[in-house]
């Protein structure tokens, strides 16, 4: 056993050092300087998520020298993270993740102090983001990263560099994924992005109900429309095997009625989770991505990236470096409406499915204002209520064209002023 | 569910039970626990890897423990072999993990046969002799596994040692790729569909025909699969057009204009579908030119009792593809179809019309495949159906990729591709030369260019090797910016975690790649900038 006393900083970090001490052609405005070393000990930077991309970044940013590191994740860990998320063990399952990932870490790597917080990323304010230098989101919800950037966007001010946060995300699902550097206010944000995502994938009603053909649609026959009616209040756990055990077996009986191949256990809890492949090499290679982006940014040893690396590992290997721009009209990073057009004879309730299934906008349970009067509330009940008639009329006759309507929505972090032109 | 199938469910639903059978049963050679190596066998030991194996003399150091995660302050002084392989192996009760505490070199000189016991070689921080003798090895076995068949019976079950040469050098990270021959069935493309519009076999007419166009219940019209609408109005092209199907932009557009026309109103969603595919269903239905090749290799043609199943099955379409009567020249159907608007009846009718069609072709090809092995003296059945259906279903997206040789690369370089290589003034091929250039810095000087503290002073030195390099391939020495040669000393050959991490993804995804032989691998070489984010992958 060898004690503490005897690391040596410069023989450690020999590979890093060598990059922080030597000047580069390449890279002609690196000043080399002992206080970047002393910055990458002492900054604070935050990991949002302990999970696939999660664990990654934690072990990145540790061997990077960063040794204040916080984590912060909601979630437990589950049996089938295992193959993937490789700080934690099949004895952890059910443990906080951050706690486990902070622990692993801290006694792994000497020197480092990653500090878990097992709470929502909704329940830490601004003071709380203020704290760090940098903030790296390893997530797979679009919700949480729409939160953090309107919030990191929110709260940079022009006139004090401080509150500018670079956050970086990166993203994988299968052999694909994505990183990119944001920072707040100055280049493309995460909202002026979202129309880069897929359509959220969902079946119209009426083809689940009536002409289902592939499994998928018997699957959510089982889930929207069959589960509420033999179950009533009770709500589903797509975590509790006994309840996809019954999804799966109402989906299959419905499926042999209409001669339809193809349900299977793994398939059920695919479509009701809406479970996204993922292995260890793709969130290796994105979280690697993100973290050497961290420290270029801390050490300003090399460029970062400006601003987005995409990749693709399905057809050899690919990246796409680019810089993304901003959305001129980006309803979280701009000062001016998001601009739309919309047949002034459909119904607002047109409107609200037509926003809903955007995919830069992706609302749930939207409410609609226009110059601070309500059009439509989703809450309080009585409130609803008064004003559902609203819902069934044409938009001409509640507004006129060039109107600018205000929307806000339980999953946004903020409220998306839309200037809608009749078409 | 069983407890395996849950741990590894978000894998399994990339690459299914038989990629998983093929991970758990390959080996894992890795030369030298570098941060890189660990990091290559982190992500192959979590999914569940048979077997690994660490070769590597050395003991612990200081900068180890800076740059590897699966060597910790307790290992200083220790074996790097054993405590990697035993870090490593917590990550999962399944995987098996050996060591030896020994050089690769002698090992070999004890046993000249010690690598064909290997799936994949994974060689990192070794010197460039020792590369090529790897590569050379590595190459023998995989080579034997298509000629060479004493040890083994059975043709597809013959073990080929794969082999890679990872290097990272500060912010750069590059990984060789190595074999001498891989073929794919399941290349995973997006769509598999193969609908036969210009060509369609009598059931998928019959089934056309049975739509009334002239319904008045809109919402039987409303659900006419666009399959059918397409089948029609192209059969009412034909007619029009002597048996012609459209095939200038202007007839493709009238066709849609034809089809418009018959929409009765914007909701007819089926209609649009049917206007959407036009284009796709306008593309005669043929062999794809790289299948051509592929059915015309000389493996394909000259079958013996050592022929793989991919090839003995290359054959078997050939000769259904050759037979006009049983495929009117035309691949196996794939038997998929898209989910299209439709009634639940008339798509699921639909849908056992292409498959029928394409199990009497997997049946015609079984035949073939029958013949074919009696011919070759191997045991019918030695094929299984699950492997003919499969074969036929991907038939259109097989792939062979034939790699060159490390010897080949350094022997008989591709000088013109390397001149135009670095003609890219963004290309990350500079450092490519510069990596090659640092070999013969260390056969020099025994040491890599900037490992000691006066490491400007390698920079002339270094650029020398440069132009000589590109001077023996007949390219401009200004070719190579000497800037980029200065950037190879500051790394000082140093390693970096993050860059070891994004090498070690790439490399352990392909890896998984070439073991389960589903996806597609790159091909050869794969060079990661991480000062810009940017990667490129060279045939060299």
């Amino acid at each position: 056993m060898v004690d503490t006393q005897s690391i040596n900083d410069s023989e450690r970090w020999a590979g890093v050092y060598k990059l922080l001490d030597r000047t580069s052609l390449i890279h002609p405005e690196f000043e080399p300087a002992e206080q970047i070393k002393e910055f990458i000990k002492t900054c604070k930077i935050l990991v949002i998520g302990a999970g696939g991309l999660g664990c990654e970044i934690l072990k990145n940013l540790a061997l990077s020298g960063f040794c204040d590191i916080h984590v912060i994740d909601m979630d437990t860990i589950d049996v089938s993270n295992l193959n993937r998320q490789f700080l934690f063990r099949r004895a952890d399952v059910g443990k906080p993740k951050a706690v486990t990932a902070a622990a692993f870490i801290n006694k792994r790597v000497q020197g480092t102090n990653v500090t878990p917080h097992y709470c929502k990323i909704q329940d830490k304010d601004e003071d709380f983001y203020q704290e760090f230098a940098i903030i790296i989101c390893g997530l797979d919800s679009i919700e949480a990263r729409r939160w953090i950037n309107a919030t990191l966007v929110g709260m940079r001010d022009e006139d004090n560099p401080d509150t500018l946060k670079p956050l970086i995300d990166g993203g994988t699902e299968g052999f694909k994924g994505q990183a990119r550097v944001i920072l707040p206010g100055i280049t493309s944000c995460y909202e002026c992005s979202m129309d880069m995502l897929s359509k959220p994938t969902g079946f119209p009603l009426c083809t689940i109900a009536n002409t289902p053909r592939l499994p998928e649609h018997c699957i959510e026959w089982a889930s929207v429309l069959e589960w509420p009616n033999k179950h009533g209040e009770r709500k589903m756990d797509t975590d509790d095997p006994m309840d996809i055990q019954w999804l799966y077996e109402t989906a299959l009986a419905r499926a042999k009625q209409y001669n339809i191949q193809g349900v299977t256990y793994s398939l059920t809890q695919g479509v009701v989770k809406n479970i996204i492949p993922a292995i260890a090499a793709t969130n290796a290679i994105i979280a690697a991505s993100c973290c050497n982006e961290a420290l270029k940014l801390a050490t300003t040893c090399a460029k970062y990236l400006d601003n987005y690396m995409m990749y693709s590992g399905n057809d050899s290997v690919y990246t796409y470096t680019f810089e993304h721009q901003r959305k001129e009209d980006c309803p979280v990073c701009s000062n001016s409406a998001t601009k739309l057009e919309f047949n002034g004879n459909k119904t607002l309730e047109d409107l609200m499915d037509y926003l809903k299934e955007k995919p830069d906008v992706q609302l749930k349970k939207p409410s609609f204002a226009l110059g601070g009067k309500p059009l439509y509330m989703q809450a309080p009940k009585q409130l609803e209520e008064a004003m559902r008639p609203n819902l069934a009329k044409p938009l001409r006759d509640l507004f006129s064209s060039g109107d600018e309507l205000t929307i806000t929505d339980s999953t946004l972090p903020f409220s998306m002023q839309i200037e809608i032109s009749f078409a | 569910m069983d407890a395996k199938t849950q741990k590894y469910d978000r894998q399994l639903r990339l690459w299914g039970s038989s990629g998983q059978e093929a991970l758990e049963s390959a080996h894992i050679l890795l030369i030298n626990a570098t941060a890189v190596g660990c990091e290559i066998l982190k992500n192959l030991v979590l999914p569940g890897i048979g077997h690994f194996t660490v070769v590597d003399q050395g003991t612990v150091v200081q900068s180890d423990i800076g740059s590897n995660f699966f060597l910790d302050s307790e290992s200083l002084g220790k074996s790097r072999a054993e405590r990697a392989c035993e870090l490593l192996g917590e990550l999962n009760e399944d995987v098996q993990g050996h060591w030896v505490a020994k050089d690769i070199i002698s090992i070999l000189a004890e046993n000249p046969r010690y690598l064909a016991q290997f799936s994949m070689v994974i060689a990192t921080d070794v010197t460039r002799q020792t590369a090529e003798k790897l590569g050379a090895l590595c190459w023998v076995n995989g080579q034997d596994a298509t000629i060479d068949n004493e040890h083994n019976s059975s043709p597809a079950g013959k073990k080929e040692t794969m082999f890679v040469w990872v290097k990272t050098v500060g912010l750069v990270g590059t990984a060789r790729f190595a074999v001498p021959e891989h073929t794919i069935v399941e290349t995973h493309p997006d769509n598999v569909a193969d609908l036969r519009i210009d060509t369609p076999f009598p059931e998928l007419v019959t089934y056309a025909k049975s739509f009334d166009f002239n319904t008045q219940d809109s919402l039987e019209f409303g659900h006419i699969p666009y399959v059918a609408i397409l089948l029609k109005y192209m059969e009412e092209w034909k007619q029009e057009h002597g048996g012609e199907i459209p095939s200038t932009y202007a007839e493709k557009n009238q066709l849609k204009a034809n089809i418009r026309a018959g929409m009765r109103s914007a909701d007819d969603e089926n209609f649009d579908e049917a206007i959407d595919s036009v284009l796709r269903s306008c593309q005669p239905t043929v062999v794809p030119n790289d299948i051509k090749d592929l059915l015309k290799d000389p493996k394909c043609e000259n079958l013996t009792a050592e022929s793989t199943n991919f090839w003995i099955l290359a054959r078997a379409v050939r000769d259904f593809v050759n037979d006009q009567e049983k495929s009117a020249g035309l691949l196996p159907l794939s038997g998929t179809i898209p989910d299209m608007k439709a009634q639940t009846n008339s798509y699921v009718t639909l849908q056992s019309i292409y498959k029928a069609k394409a199990k009497r072709d997997v049946q015609e090809i079984s035949k073939i495949v029958d013949t074919l092995l009696e011919s070759l003296g191997l045991a019918s059945g030695s094929i299984s159906h699950q492997e003919i259906e499969s074969f036929c279903k991907y038939s259109a997206f097989l792939r062979v990729i034939r790699y060159r040789s490390i010897e080949q690369e350094y022997h008989q370089p591709k000088t013109t591709q390397i001149a135009s290589w670095l003609s890219d003034p963004d290309s990350v091929f500079p450092y490519y030369v510069l990596l090659r250039a640092s070999d013969t810095f260390y056969d020099d000087h025994g040491r890599y260019p900037g490992e000691g503290e006066n490491w400007e002073e390698d920079v002339d030195p270094l650029h020398t090797n440069v132009t000589t390099l590109l001077q023996s391939w007949g390219i401009d020495t200004d070719a190579v910016s000497k800037d980029v040669t200065h950037e190879i000393c500051r790394f000082g050959n140093g390693a970096i975690h993050n860059i070891a991490s994004f090498m070690g993804g790439v490399v352990s995804q392909e890896t998984i790649k070439l073991i389960t032989r589903q996806y597609i691998p790159l091909n050869n070489t794969f060079i990661f900038d991480g000062a810009r984010s940017v990667s490129a992958v060279f045939a060299v």
